[in-house]
């Protein structure tokens, strides 16, 4: 019989369906709901910032990519997912060249200095915004309330300067959105079925979010209880700031966080802890960007919290 | 009894719970290897020309690891030459022509007092038959067996010998992979030889209980179910498992999901833990080698793939060719992409159809281009964790195979590499389509051929 042309390699010989490639897409697809929220507060300024901060991100990479000889690697959509991530905690007053060099940053800085995707030890997109916010503090700070103009404190930043000032914010507001802040941190429901969408493809696993958010509450909680003129409830804290945006998108970001469920859990608990004890006691009004920053440092250690070791309890 | 929540449920090839049964091919010619995978070859009793009949002893054990070797169709004898394996070594192999007729030799007349038959005599009837260890790597039974009157001594991990006893027989009536279903299909049949089988293991290896695996959504015949209610002793029960949920077919997870009890990786056997694991189709054989010393010719075997037009199960004369096989059943629908012997996620690719069908074969699938993702430009690992949450024997094979693709193979083998089953759910769900399993049988290799 006539052998056709097999090919021999190992098995197994079926694979799952999911790519590199599907999970960046499945998550800009989750960061929609996110964009558009911003893009309806603060206006179509969002908008460019988007596209110039993704723009950047691609063709930097490519760029790099050329001039040293790698193979390219923007089919992937990821640095297109860098860009637009990026672009979202973001102020809405930022001007195009703060996304472009803040894309620039993560694509550079964040990325590829460490040898492209799975080599980078702290998440790109924190690491730009850290970066251009020590560079350009005023321009970093400057936010607006939705559909004016006038620039107005987040309100992290007048708790921080006035406790009694949370009495002033509605939980409405905060929830829906309303309120000074990054372009696409304020929306919570936007976020949460984004973060839904990608725990239900099997994109992040729960872990890292709910671990954050429980950290999180506790602190805020146990605080409040403390003194509750003082400090905000849990649900100031949970709906104001990064705290969703980065539970969902951020933190769970694969490369910069453990891959062990107990290692995630430890993760995502104590960035939640470390974010209200920045916000708290820290010199910034929101640290859950810089907790998570802080907590990808550990990630390496964490993942040393492996799964038991099979077979050492023979003999049950 | 230990929870299996690791593995992963694969999507294709969610097996029918009632596979068509198709017909037995009748080659021209079958290819009888006279060496398995360890072992010395056995020796021919006949010379090319002689006439045989199906069943005829053509060739003696030649050792302890040795197998006799049974003529699976009549015919005349061909050549005893060099032929190529499922495994892919070069050993001698008789060659058998088909006469056109079926004629199989006399066996003796069933022994129904198989009752008073030593764990001994029970061991050589099961070697007379040929039988072997269900696995890639198979072994032959009787030397697998630890007779409870002469039990096996073996190294414990502590170096020391230790004779162990076996205090839990499984049956399993579950196939190794999701996508074969021989062993399901026989598991909806009644076989005469069945409960001999079952008899004939328990007074060798001398477990007090026997536990039978069944899949939960496959028809599991009477004959099985009224084992337990037939035993009065009540040793005997059934266990119900998922046989869509891989890699709970193989062995390891297979006795962890059944007993709680985790094999002491790497060396370690089913014995280490008490428990002696053997395949519905392999017990049927034992009942006929007890009862009537009837060899193995047949054996049954799922077939499918995209590129197969038929798909099912289907009984296979031991030596038949897979070419002639896959010919014999339509051929293919279109060019395949890869030809798998065994199932999907465990099995071998081959590039020679002329490679007879033994013994410890339980597939052919023949796969067409678009359902293959090829680890070709494999990128790094992202650390996303997929290989973890499926990893049935709790590895983290992400930080594993990156140890390994920078040949760091002793860092690797800290790691625990060596406790790896091979069972491919890691490579299934990396989404940097990296070859995790070909790098860890690379870094096993490695290590091995460095200790020699």
């Amino acid at each position: 019989m006539e052998t056709p042309k097999l090919i021999v390699s190992m098995s197994p010989h079926l694979r799952g369906p999911l790519s590199i490639e599907r999970m960046m897409l499945t998550v800009m697809v989750g960061l929609i709901p996110t964009a558009l929220a911003g893009i309806y507060f603060f206006g179509i300024t969002t908008l460019m910032i988007m596209v110039v901060a993704m723009a950047t991100a691609v063709i930097v990479e490519t760029l790099i990519e050329r001039l040293t000889g790698q193979p390219l690697t923007f089919r992937d959509y990821h640095a297109l997912l860098m860009g637009l991530l990026f672009a979202v905690i973001l102020p809405p007053t930022a001007p195009w060249w703060i996304a472009a060099v803040g894309a620039l940053v993560a694509v550079v800085l964040g990325k590829m200095v460490f040898g492209g995707l799975g080599t980078y030890p702290f998440n790109p997109v924190i690491v730009a915004w850290v970066v251009l916010k020590l560079s350009w503090p005023e321009r970093m700070e400057l936010f607006v309330d939705p559909h004016s103009t006038e620039q107005v404190l987040t309100p992290l930043m007048a708790i921080k300067e006035d406790p009694a000032l949370l009495y002033s914010y509605e939980i409405r507001e905060l929830f829906f959105g309303s309120q000074a802040g990054p372009i696409g941190t304020g929306c919570a429901p936007a976020i949460i079925l984004g973060g839904l969408w990608l725990l239900y493809q099997g994109v992040i696993r729960w872990h890292i979010p709910v671990a954050f958010l429980v950290g999180v509450a506790l602190f805020a909680g146990i605080v409040h209880g403390v003194n509750p003129d003082l400090y905000p409830p849990l649900s100031f804290h949970l709906l104001s700031g990064g705290v969703l945006l980065a539970a969902f998108f951020l933190a769970p970001e694969p490369v910069t966080s453990p891959v062990t469920p107990t290692g995630m859990l430890a993760f995502g608990f104590l960035a939640g802890v470390l974010t209200m004890i920045i916000r708290m006691w820290g010199a910034h009004p929101d640290g859950s960007f810089y907790a998570i920053l802080i907590m990808n440092a550990a990630t390496p250690l964490l993942n040393h919290l492996k799964p038991r070791n099979y077979g050492r309890s023979y003999g049950a | 009894m230990g929870l299996f929540s690791k593995g992963i449920t694969l999507r294709a090839y969610a097996a029918l719970s009632t596979p068509p049964l198709l017909e037995t091919p009748v080659p021209e010619q079958v290819i009888l290897p006279l060496r398995h995978y360890v072992g010395e070859p056995a020796t021919p009793t006949v010379s090319p020309g002689d006439s045989v009949r199906a069943g005829q002893l053509i060739a003696t054990a030649s050792g302890p690891n040795s197998l006799p070797v049974h003529a699976s169709i009549s015919g005349t004898v061909g050549a005893i030459s060099e032929q190529l394996t499922v495994q892919g070594l070069r050993v001698p192999a008789i060659t058998i022509d088909t006469d056109g007729t079926d004629s199989a030799v006399e066996l003796p007349a069933p022994d129904t007092d198989t009752a008073t038959l030593s764990a001994e005599q029970i061991c050589e009837r099961i070697q007379a038959a040929g039988l072997t260890t269900c696995g890639t790597l198979p072994v032959p039974l009787a030397a697998d067996l630890a007779p409870v009157d002469q039990p096996k001594t073996h190294l414990s991990l502590t170096h020391r010998p230790v004779t162990k006893g076996i205090d839990t027989l499984i049956i399993t009536a579950l196939d190794r992979e999701p996508a074969l279903q021989a062993t399901r299909y026989q598991a909806g049949r009644e076989h005469d030889e069945l409960p001999a089988g079952i008899e004939a293991l328990k007074r060798v290896t001398g477990a007090e209980r026997t536990v039978v695996v069944v899949d939960k959504s496959s028809p599991i015949a009477p004959q099985i179910t009224g084992l337990v209610a037939a035993d009065e002793e009540e040793t005997t029960s059934i266990v119900r498992l998922d046989a869509r949920h891989f890699p709970v077919g193989l062995p390891v997870p297979l006795i962890k999901a059944v007993t709680g009890r985790e094999l002491p990786l790497p060396y370690g056997h089913p014995r280490d833990v008490g428990v002696a694991l053997c395949d519905l189709a392999t017990v049927i054989a034992i009942g006929a080698g007890v009862t009537r010393q009837a060899p193995q010719t047949e054996i049954m075997i799922t077939v499918g793939g995209g590129s197969l037009k038929a798909q099912g199960v289907v009984a296979v004369k031991i030596g038949t060719p897979v070419g002639v096989l896959v010919e014999a059943l339509g051929g293919v629908s279109r060019p395949p992409g890869k030809l798998i012997v065994g199932g999907p996620m465990t099995g071998m690719a081959h590039y020679d159809m002329s490679v007879p069908i033994t013994k410890e074969v339980t597939g052919v699938f023949a796969l067409s281009p678009d359902e293959l993702t090829l680890t070709v430009g494999y990128r790094e690992c992202i650390n996303c964790g997929r290989c973890v949450a499926v990893c049935p024997v709790n590895l983290v094979p992400g930080m594993l195979s990156m140890y390994c693709a920078k040949d760091r193979f002793d860092e690797a083998r800290q790691e625990g590499l060596f406790t790896c089953i091979e069972c491919g759910c890691c490579d299934h769900v990396c989404p940097s389509r990296r070859p995790l399993v070909h790098l860890f049988r690379h870094a096993k290799h490695q290590l091995t051929e460095q200790q020699l």
